[in-house]
């Protein structure tokens, strides 16, 4: 019934010599939203990187194993068209300080070069504002600066930027980690409404967080992917005992 | 909506479900009762599985909430309190039960001038009433009407006291009747439990709202 | 309150007032300058002063035209040369912090700021006029180009790594290629400290005597050809500050407020930009 969008066999990265991804073995569900917790250096971030080819543009970085999108491995595809398929938001908001938040929401056909005639742009920021519920909050101030909005606003516009390239995956590296707690539950209940047409990973070393947006969470440890489930599975009785002492807070 | 408003919601619904459902066992087991109907007893045996389906789901429902949504302050209490209400209302399911499968094993139909004389009628209507009340008072968030319930379950328990006596009165007259008598006499018992459970309920919709504590307290 | 409180708050105050005096004293050379260039120069500007090329010995008047043209060409083209392989080398240093390569160009950008102009003007003058075969306006853009290229790089290397990587990373996750990202995000983000770094890296060789010395050699007559000898404002205050005729000493001074004037005109533009194109972050 539920396609799988992204697999990863034996999937492995590296800093250098660091082997930081061990062997992941995973698959994504079509428009689900996947949590990927653990603690600090666990590789969850490497990981998601790795999904859309970020993790290469640091120098030293590699990886190897299989990494397919819809049936096609991410790593024979050229890594813009891997980009545009899938999309991301980072950890800080990171809006174009020099756009106004309209161009910042373009700013993936604008800034490479893509041109749109002008009904054509209005709809697709006003489509990606509101699906990242921001177009109420900012439809009057279009053509200020992005830089002036609140952090939770800027995280939406950068939520509404990915999201205006119609990606089929969204990757978000702990999206809310920079923002106070009102903002971060106005991203995360804008992550609920988005599954409807995105496939959403999200990384997050909040493991509330996991427990309340995901509907399946990968717990990584030590590079490894220890348990892989449905998240009031993993959040009520864990298989692995690692899980639980994760979750419970009993890590030493 | 925050998605634990929604989840909430939908918890507010299936415990107002169930709620319903043990309503009507309640009634089908007095229809039955009243009208020696075992087919009818027969069917609130079958339905009492539903309402422990009904208790399974409650409780992995508010499990879940706690383990994925992290509930506090009022919707905290929410929880707890349907948790506590979930298990009075199955216990409220399983004397219907019970009371149906007195009227299987019962071997003649119940005398009326026997229900009446003890007064049974009287309190399986104040019973039924009493758990309705509870249901309204949960579903407007309604504490007035959920203290009312304190009153009508002293009614309740003043039949029950009062139940010896009639029934040794009724027997003076009937003494043939010792095996009947013997099941209104369960019967009785049985209501002031739905009683006592109901009042629980009340306290658990009064601790929600309010954040009281009324329980083990003597006076309300 | 002890006595050794009390010195201490002694030594603190002696202290403050000791920098205050000292700040001052940096000061005062700088005002002494300006009020004696100003007062030398002021009153011999006038429009007619910025417009006539200046007069043979014994005739009085004339001006400081060729000079003023001059030095807005050899600038002009020493900028041209200098600014895209400036701003280039810049952004290859940022963006390639830790490879060979840039450890050491960046030490040989260091070694090129520190080069006296006057060595500068002797290796353009062994490596452009000699071969072309005579003095030339180019050569000495070339010259016043290599000053000015230690100052650009520097200057857009340190605005660029000031720019957090997050803004490099949302390009890319958006699908653009390495020279779109520069060109469109990097750059654009940075503009207001390249280009304070450029501006004072005019403002900074618009004073250069030595390196024209051997290179553009000056010329008494307004000249275009970038191939021919040129006049500037430091050669002709250089060559008629040390004549003897007074005049002459008058266009210089005047031509020494023209210059002051100009650089002090670019450092408040500096700041104006700084200010105007700075991106809030």
């Amino acid at each position: 019934m539920e396609s799988t969008i992204i697999r990863s066999k034996n999937f492995n990265a590296y800093f250098g010599e660091n082997h930081v991804v061990k062997n992941v073995n995973i698959e994504i569900p079509k428009n689900h939203v996947i949590a990927v917790m653990g603690p600090s250096g666990c590789g969850k971030t490497t990981y998601l990187r790795c999904i859309n080819r970020m993790h290469e543009l640091i120098p030293g970085a590699t990886c190897n194993g299989e990494m397919v999108l819809n049936d096609e491995d991410v790593y024979s595809m050229h890594p813009i068209f891997v980009r545009l398929k899938i999309g991301m938001v980072f950890q800080r908001p990171n809006p174009f300080p020099n756009l106004s938040i309209y161009d910042n929401v373009i700013a993936g056909y604008k800034l490479n070069g893509i041109k749109l005639p002008k009904g054509e742009r209005d709809k697709v920021v006003e489509q990606s504002l509101s699906r990242a519920a921001l177009w109420k909050e900012v439809k009057d101030s279009l053509h200020k600066k992005g830089t002036f909005l609140s952090g939770g606003q800027q995280q939406r516009l950068c939520i509404a930027r990915a999201i205006a390239m119609e990606p089929e995956v969204l990757l978000l590296d702990e999206p809310t980690s920079a923002l106070d707690p009102i903002s971060t539950s106005s991203v995360e209940d804008l992550l609920h409404e988005l599954k409807t047409n995105y496939t959403l990973i999200i990384v997050t070393h909040n493991m509330q967080q996991a427990a309340r947006v995901s509907d399946r969470t990968a717990f990584f440890y030590m590079g490894e992917l220890v348990e892989y489930d449905d998240t009031k599975k993993m959040f009520t009785n864990p298989r692995d005992n690692r899980t639980q002492n994760y979750i419970t807070g009993r890590f030493s | 909506m925050t998605q634990l408003e929604t989840e909430l919601g939908f918890l507010k619904n299936e415990v107002i479900n169930m709620w319903n459902l043990v309503r009507s066992q309640l009634i089908k087991a007095r229809t039955s009762l009243m009208s020696y109907d075992k087919d009818l007893a027969r069917e609130v045996i079958l339905k009492e599985r539903r309402v422990n389906g009904y208790e399974l789901k409650i409780d992995r429902d508010c499990e879940n909430i706690f383990a994925l949504l992290t509930p506090v302050a009022i919707d905290l209490r929410f929880v707890l309190a349907v948790l506590k209400i979930n298990s009075n209302l199955e216990r409220i399911g399983d004397i219907a039960e019970g009371i149906a499968k007195y009227i299987i094993s019962a071997e003649q139909p119940f005398k009326p001038e026997l229900l009446d004389a003890t007064k049974l009628t009287e309190m399986y209507e104040e019973s039924i009433n009493i758990l309705e009340d509870t249901l309204t008072a949960f579903e407007n968030e309604d504490t007035i009407l959920a203290r009312g319930v304190f009153k009508k379950d002293e009614f309740l328990d003043e039949i029950n006291i009062a139940a010896n006596n009639l029934i040794e009165e009724y027997l003076k007259q009937n003494p043939k009747d010792i095996d009947q008598a013997l099941y209104v006499l369960s019967i009785i018992r049985k209501l002031e439990r739905v009683g006592d459970q109901s009042k629980n309920i009340s306290e658990e919709i009064i601790f929600y709202l309010e954040a009281k504590v009324l329980k083990h307290k003597h006076s309300h | 309150m002890s006595n050794l409180v009390k010195y201490r708050i002694a030594k603190s105050s002696a202290l403050k007032i000791f920098t205050i005096f000292l700040a001052f004293v940096c000061v005062v050379p700088l005002i002494f300058i300006l009020l004696y260039i100003i007062r030398a120069g002021i009153t011999k500007i006038n429009w007619h002063f910025l417009v006539n090329i200046p007069k043979p010995v014994g005739e009085s008047g004339g001006g400081i035209a060729n000079a003023l043209l001059g030095s807005m060409i050899i600038i002009g083209v020493a900028a041209l040369i200098a600014i895209p392989v400036g701003i280039l080398g810049g952004i290859y240093l940022n963006e390639n912090k830790k490879s060979r390569l840039a450890y050491w160009s960046r030490l040989c950008v260091d070694i090129l700021q520190g080069v006296p102009s006057i060595v500068i003007g002797i290796v353009a003058y062994f490596w452009l006029v000699k071969p072309l075969g005579g003095f030339s306006a180019l050569s000495g853009s070339v010259a016043l180009a290599i000053m000015m290229l230690p100052i650009i790089i520097r200057s857009t290397e340190e605005t660029l790594k000031l720019l957090p990587d997050s803004l490099k990373e949302a390009a890319f996750a958006l699908g653009m290629p390495f020279h779109r990202v520069i060109l469109k995000v990097i750059v654009p983000c940075g503009i207001s400290g390249i280009l304070s770094g450029v501006i004072l890296s005019v403002a900074r060789i618009a004073g250069e005597t030595a390196p024209l010395l051997f290179t553009a050699f000056g010329n008494p007559y307004i000249s275009t050809n970038i191939t021919k000898p040129m006049q500037s404002l430091p050669l002709l205050i250089y060559n008629y500050a040390t004549s003897p005729y007074n005049d002459w000493l008058d266009l210089a001074w005047g031509a020494s407020l023209i210059l002051l004037l100009w650089v002090l005109l670019l450092n408040i533009i500096t700041k104006l930009t700084t200010r105007r194109w700075k991106v809030q972050l």
